[in-house]
């Protein structure tokens, strides 16, 4: 019996670059209601000879943020104020630190808007960052590029933590992120926008970040490890369905920040995917938008 | 001198249950059905057109003819996709 020839086709199934433009100034919410206090304000400014830096820690990727412009270094401070952490090997970010140009040879540059990110193997810059926006898309960029190599991503996805395990849940925008993270136990959502995941100590984890859509939190710079993956899809009944490894791969590949063009990259994503999806257990989460949808969640 | 087909180098693609996922510079994802994935796997440029057709006929039992027709027609938007290109075998 011949077999189904299922005609030679192509499809395209979403593009990873387009997705990860979400995360543009448009996709960034107020955060006006900053929670987590201002205990960062310790962070002294110097307006004379410019800032301290400012010593963060992203998923287990130390930074050293050099903020000159004072309100800037404002912003940043209530901003990432969960995620202080000093360390001696920090990448340093120059911001504004230059009028433009690139600084010489670089690994990879990025202009959004107005703003440029440069990263070199030394230091990365951003230019042109005329507010905190700016600056959390560029931040959000070049932790993509950082994270590459270290085996880690950022996913447009809610994280909430269940006895001790993460659980991501992952969707463009209006797939029902925030809903999600509002269904859940307060103290329990890691984030409601973007998580980043990270391949440590043998096993896949998922980092705080603070990069936050509606809940306008300011994140908490925990971990925990990855329970399992639900692509959420809106339904008139909760149900979870099993994903093979190409489905769940075609879930995943719209929802990740990606923004180098280089095949060597590509083909690192893809591994890095390949083994994500070959260790955690990839889900398609019908739910109604009601918090009993916890109920079909394996535990 | 016959036709060959050749990968585009700039592309990253791994084969995931027995489909092709293929990711192109621009961030754009595409993926390749079963036939389309036999004919993506003799994209090296050392097997001519005729023989490729030659193996989807053999494979999926339908007449020489018939998957000529097919391979154009696939290899007409894998070249618009830059996907890759149609070359003469042998020819570096």
């Amino acid at each position: 019996m011949a077999k189904e020839t299922g005609r030679a086709c192509l499809s395209v199934i979403g593009s990873a670059k387009q997705a990860s433009r979400d995360t543009g100034f448009a996709a960034i919410r107020d955060i006006a209601c900053v929670q987590g206090g201002l205990r960062g304000l310790v962070h002294s400014v110097n307006h004379a000879g410019g800032s301290a830096p400012l010593q963060i820690s992203i998923g287990s990727v130390p930074l050293s943020l050099f903020i000159r412009e004072a309100a800037l270094h404002v912003q940043a401070v209530k901003r990432y104020s969960e995620f202080f952490q000093d360390s001696s090997n920090a990448l340093p970010i120059l911001l504004n630190h230059r009028k433009a140009g690139a600084p010489g040879p670089c690994e990879f540059s990025y202009t959004l808007d107005d703003a440029t990110l440069f990263f070199g193997s030394r230091r990365a810059e951003f230019l042109g960052v005329r507010n905190e926006y700016a600056m959390d898309s560029l931040l959000r960029i070049l932790l993509t590029v950082v994270l590459l190599p270290q085996r880690g991503f950022l996913l447009h996805a809610a994280t909430v933590v269940r006895d001790g395990r993460a659980y991501i849940f992952a969707g463009r925008s209006g797939a029902g992120k925030s809903t999600v993270a509002s269904l859940s136990p307060e103290g329990n959502v890691l984030t409601d926008e973007i998580s980043l995941l990270r391949y440590s100590n043998g096993c896949w984890q998922a980092h705080g970040t603070p990069f936050w859509g509606e809940f306008r939190a300011a994140g908490s710079n925990r971990q925990f490890p990855v329970a399992g993956i639900y692509s959420l899809v809106q339904a008139g009944s909760d149900r979870v369905e099993s994903l093979s490894a190409k489905q769940a791969l075609r879930a995943l590949l719209p929802c990740v920040l990606f923004f180098t063009s280089e095949n060597d990259s590509h083909e690192a994503l893809l591994m890095m995917l390949l083994n994500l999806i070959g260790e955690i257990p990839c889900h398609r989460l019908h739910f109604r938008r009601k918090a009993e949808f916890w109920k079909v969640i394996a535990a | 001198m016959s036709e060959c087909i050749i990968r585009n180098p700039r592309l990253a693609w791994r084969e995931v249950d027995g489909e092709m996922i293929i990711i192109s510079p621009d961030g754009q994802v595409h993926e390749l059905n079963e036939t389309a994935t036999l004919v993506w796997k003799n994209a090296a440029g050392d097997k001519g057109l005729e023989e490729i057709a030659g193996e989807i006929a053999t494979e999926y039992d339908v007449t020489l003819e018939v998957a000529r027709t097919d391979l154009a027609e696939l290899l007409a938007v894998l070249e618009t996709k830059q996907l890759l290109d149609v070359g003469m075998l042998g020819k570096d």
